[in-house]
């Protein structure tokens, strides 16, 4: 490894590279290869946890762009999931094109989000968080009433999404199509942590005066962050609605919203790679303590039902252990993970 | 050295003691779908235990044409996502042929996916619409669906009301998925038979109070009121009619009264009205005997024994299917389309399914409430109406 030991960007473009450094772009590369051929060597059900994580990063990212760097909780972000959801249901139904069906989605949360994004001038914190929360309810209670629009308590059936004849109808298929939207969707919110948007984000979340201070129009900001996010949501949603094919309201209950803001908190508040391992542990948590209470209880028979029974408070326990012992997240570890390894073998 | 040897021991131990399990191609896999942890679980336990027993019953018994059925069981704690990960591992690993369902969550999420890979899944999510073949081909239960109980029951009503006035109905619900999907049924039929309906209220299912709604209600004076919720939203709603002296008649559907009522709600429990699609515990019929015998004689729940029943009913379709060659999930469909008042020991009403109808009967098995336990007053049948399929 031939990094260089300290800084050496001479320019401003240098130090705001996406990835600074040669090694960086090839080991992404690299990784991005592996993740493209890995499905080839998996089984469906891999393949569909992977499908399950990438739509899970889209939701968690976009939700840290919100409240990790922007500093507006949101308790609302899984019924934003479902109006993405819904809206790629509706304009599918339609007759619309997916590549329309997808930024339509987009759009339409974004919209949504805007407007319940409204209070956050007046409101911050645990008010907005209530205030998010009855986003949540609200927009729960037109899932399940607006009959016309999205069928009510009987849901909505959409088919697999097409895009220029070519169907995304098996796991495979699916899997290539959210790993595309995911990476574009981190790559867009990477990006818009450069910018002079991103920027005003975190000083917001510092402190809402100075930012106001240093000409940051914090009103402004707020919506676009929700926009933003909510934009995001939606394709995320979308996606999750042409996976599944099937949508009703119970799928984007509270509990949904809380395991986004569970992602964000145990991969790491702010960080973008902070939501992406957070989506990936959150996911794939429960399939593995499914995995080893099925074979604990194969040696151990009288243990399994007792496993599975605790496999929701380990889940909790989990959750409660990150925030004892490692606060700052999953993002954290990595960069103390890399840092060691620059250093080695020297411990400073 | 000596680490090595034991590591050795154990690793052979291992291979010993897990291999009990018998080779996929021998066995009939099944996937079972539960919830042993989450919102619906207590529930889901006492379902999931009646489809594990009746399997271990079918496998004393000779199982699938000489081949033992295998449950590949996923606590998938009611959670739409964990659902499609677990199917997918049925389908990709554990290359199940049939699939047992829990509830409206899980089984709506996955009405595409075992449509397109052609999995039969049995599930105990009674929602009407996926009794309609054109749109849920693959699915199936062995009740009748939520709109087929509640209209049993009002029809049973209007047969037995005396005075000479139109009954008064009420709609009580959860404003929920599960709660809302009868109720139109429900009131077109209330309408055509003469009731007249007075209101509805919501009570949610999580509720510890629904003083308001009651009192709303008494101003109404309905005869007939009917309960959409779970248990202890069921209980939350009687006690409180009770408190207020509210006299009427409750009746509730197949999740709002069960053996758990009569300690969640005592006394004020007493007179209502449950509607069932399976029989209870300690009931004359030819399959108590074999539960019994199974469970040791402790009493178990009336979800215990609809799990049961789901699991003869689709034993019964395997049987059909692997009479006539490999076994595959159309094979299995097309089987059980071909049931005619198929008996699972007693347990329900006969089960019939058919190519264009799903609708396994149209009978609802009315229970009374009294002294702590439920007393069954009638079996309603209703006409199959075509108007009625997925309604």
């Amino acid at each position: 490894m031939h990094g260089q030991c300290g800084l050496f960007f001479r320019t401003y473009a240098g130090e705001a590279q996406l990835f600074p450094g040669r090694f960086l772009k090839i080991s992404m590369l690299l990784f991005f290869a592996a993740l493209c051929l890995a499905p080839w060597a998996m089984n469906k059900y891999l393949v569909s946890i992977l499908c399950l994580i990438n739509i899970s990063v889209i939701g968690a990212v976009s939700l840290n762009l919100l409240t990790g760097s922007c500093g507006q909780i949101s308790l609302g972000h899984g019924a934003f999931f479902g109006v993405g959801a819904y809206s790629a249901a509706y304009l599918a139904n339609l007759g619309l094109p997916f590549l329309l069906v997808l930024p339509g989605a987009g759009a339409i949360t974004a919209l949504t989000g805007m407007v319940f994004g409204l209070p956050s001038l007046r409101l911050k914190g645990i008010y907005l968080a209530i205030a998010t929360l009855a986003a949540q309810l609200i927009l729960e209670y037109v899932f399940l009433h607006w009959d016309a629009v999205t069928g009510g308590s009987g849901g909505m059936a959409l088919d697999p999404p097409s895009i220029f004849g070519f169907a995304f109808d098996s796991d495979l298929k699916m899997f290539y199509l959210t790993l595309a939207v995911a990476a574009l969707c981190v790559l867009c919110v990477r990006n818009v942590m450069r910018t002079c948007l991103g920027r005003a984000f975190v000083a917001i979340r510092d402190y809402h005066l100075s930012a106001e201070i240093v000409g940051v129009d914090l009103f402004a900001y707020k919506l676009r962050a929700f926009g933003l996010s909510s934009f995001l949501a939606g394709v995320g949603g979308a996606l999750w609605g042409s996976y599944t094919m099937y949508i009703t309201p119970e799928q984007f209950g509270i509990g949904l919203s809380v395991s986004y803001l569970a992602m964000i908190i145990i991969g790491g508040l702010g960080s973008v790679i902070g939501g992406v391992f957070g989506a990936v542990f959150i996911t794939i948590l429960p399939e593995l303590l499914n995995f080893i209470a099925q074979h604990a209880g194969a040696a151990f028979t009288d243990l399994s039902g007792a496993l599975l029974a605790m496999k929701e408070g380990v889940f909790g326990l989990v959750l409660v252990l990150f925030l004892i012992f490692e606060p700052e997240g999953l993002a954290n570890r990595w960069r103390l993970v890399k840092s060691y390894w620059k250093l080695y073998p020297f411990a400073h | 050295m000596k680490r090595l040897a034991k590591l050795l021991t154990l690793a052979l131990a291992w291979t010993l003691a897990v291999p009990g399990v018998v080779r996929a191609e021998e066995t009939v896999n099944i996937g079972l779908l539960s919830d042993l942890s989450g919102p619906t679980s207590a529930v889901g336990v006492p379902y999931s235990e009646g489809i594990k027993d009746a399997a271990k019953y079918l496998n004393e018994n000779g199982g699938i044409a000489g081949k033992p059925i295998k449950l590949i069981e996923v606590d998938y704690a009611y959670n739409a996502q964990q659902a499609l990960s677990a199917y997918k591992r049925f389908t990709s690993q554990d290359k199940i042929v049939a699939l047992q369902g829990w509830g409206t969550q899980d089984t709506e999420a996955l009405t595409k996916f075992v449509g397109k890979d052609q999995i039969p899944t049995l599930s105990a999510s009674y929602s009407a619409h996926l009794t309609d073949p054109a749109k849920a081909p693959y699915n199936f239960f062995v009740a009748a669906d939520y709109s087929t109980q509640i209209r049993g029951a009002l029809k049973y009503f209007k047969g037995n009301w005396k005075e000479a006035r139109a009954p008064k109905v009420a709609f009580v619900y959860p404003d929920h998925p599960y709660g809302l999907v009868p109720i139109p049924a429900a009131k077109d039929y209330a309408k055509e038979l003469g009731f007249e309906l007075v209101g509805d209220e919501t009570v949610a299912l999580g509720a510890m109070d629904a003083m308001a709604q009651m009192l709303r209600l008494q101003k109404l004076a309905p005869d007939y009121v009917w309960i959409g919720g779970t248990t202890p939203s069921a209980a939350v709603i009687m006690k409180d009619a009770q408190k207020l002296g509210f006299k009427t008649t409750f009746f509730c559907n197949i999740w709002g009264v069960d053996e758990s009522l009569f300690k969640l709600a005592g006394d004020a429990a007493g007179g209502a009205y449950s509607l069932q699609t399976a029989v209870v515990y300690g009931q004359k019929v030819p399959g108590m005997a074999v539960i019994e015998k199974l469970t040791g004689g402790t009493p178990k729940m009336t979800h215990y024994i609809r799990g049961f029943a789901s699991m003869l009913v689709m034993a019964e379709g395997l049987k059909i299917a692997a009479a006539k060659g490999p076994l595959t999930g159309p094979a299995i469909k097309d089987a059980l389309e071909t049931l005619r008042d198929y008996n699972p020991m007693g347990l329900t009403p006969p089960i019939s399914f058919f190519p264009n109808d799903h609708r396994p009967n149209m009978s609802v098995i009315i229970y009374k409430v009294e002294a702590g336990k439920m007393v069954e007053v009638a079996t309603e049948t209703l006409e199959r109406k075509p108007e009625w399929l997925g309604k």
